[in-house]
């Protein structure tokens, strides 16, 4: 029988009785994550200071828009899948809990295997590397380093999706999955700001 | 109140959450209204719906379209017409991410306090930097 009463905030979720009233997990993510606001602000900035006064390989002469926006696409979708495993986990529907879960890290792998295949065809077809010029310097750190907190992203949904098949997640657990889902959206706002930046501002 | 299933199948009651019974799951993801899910630690309303958070991808996917067909239109409109359209697409794609999946819609206000004060701080930063480098100049 399905109960519509609210449980009262925080019945569940021990505060530790904290100034704020919300937990120092959460309030420590978002802490950190303001803090990679100015982390990948830095690497932004330098890509922009850069381009245009690179020698060689030209941003335009590399780029394959389509293929780059397939990829961002599905990383879009991916935080959409993120928010509906937690709706999942909220209700206590465990089975659709780890479905989305999987859903998201599989996106998440597929972005990062596009990343993958395009890094490779700049160096094999444009000879564009991290050594090549400030262009490949300045992508490669950028782009790689966003590749690197998706891939611990990942890493963290299949530790959740693997203690939910343990039985080790309920659904007082919730806070955990949301802390998860905050990191994987940040990484996603990221990428909407490095794809029109990097990929489709005009030269 | 909502059951925990145990690895051996048995069911636990955990507060805080729903009871469904098994086979009693709702089918549709607009079935469960929001005020029927248990708040999290920081929540102020309650989360947006399953079928809400379906229509803000949709959102998200047509803003993303209109973006990449925006890019294609260079040598048509001036190329700061386009930068400026791109940015605001930017802005509200960011925008509608972090108010409604990343929560900063429902929750307490010093977690948007939080990351806006991320945002803004890298803003004016590498805002001065940049133009301390005469960046803007070099792109016009």
């Amino acid at each position: 029988m399905q109960e519509t009463a609210l449980a009262p905030p925080h019945e569940a979720y021990d505060t530790h009785g904290t100034a704020t009233g919300v937990t120092n997990a959460k309030l420590a993510m978002w802490l950190f994550l303001s803090s990679e606001c100015l982390l990948f602000g830095a690497f932004i900035s330098a890509y922009l200071l850069y381009k245009g006064r690179t020698h060689g390989v030209k941003a335009s002469q590399v780029f394959d828009i389509p293929f780059t926006s397939t990829t961002s696409f599905i990383l879009l979708m991916s935080s959409l899948t993120m928010v509906l495993a937690l709706a999942a986990i909220q209700r206590g529907d465990h089975r659709r809990f780890r479905v989305w879960i999987v859903a998201t890290a599989l996106f998440g792998l597929t972005f990062i295997g596009g990343q993958v295949y395009e890094f490779t065809n700049f160096f094999r077809e444009h000879h564009l590397s991290l050594h090549t010029n400030l262009l490949g310097s300045t992508f490669f750190v950028l782009t790689g380093l966003h590749g690197v907190h998706v891939t611990a992203g990942i890493i963290w949904l299949l530790s959740l999706f693997g203690l939910s098949t343990q039985g080790r997640l309920s659904t007082a657990d919730s806070e955990k999955v949301e802390i998860a889902g905050l990191y994987w959206h940040f990484v996603d706002v990221v990428w909407i700001v490095i794809f029109t930046v990097v990929y489709l501002v005009p030269k | 109140m909502t059951e925990r299933h145990t690895p051996a199948g048995d069911a636990e009651v955990v507060p805080g959450g729903l009871e469904f019974a098994p086979g009693e799951e709702p089918e549709h993801l607009g079935d469960v209204p929001p005020q029927a899910l248990p708040m999290l630690p920081g929540e102020v309303r309650p989360h947006p719906t399953p079928f809400q958070y379906v229509m803000v991808g949709v959102v998200l996917v047509v803003l993303t379209a209109l973006e990449v067909t925006v890019s294609y239109l260079t040598g048509d409109i001036p190329n700061g017409l386009i930068l400026l359209m791109l940015l605001v697409f930017m802005v509200t794609k960011f925008a509608l991410v972090a108010a409604w999946f990343m929560h900063l819609k429902t929750d307490r206000p010093i977690f948007r306090r939080m990351f806006a004060v991320g945002i803004v701080a890298a803003i004016v930063l590498y805002g001065v930097v940049l133009s301390t480098l005469h960046v803007w100049q070099h792109h016009a």
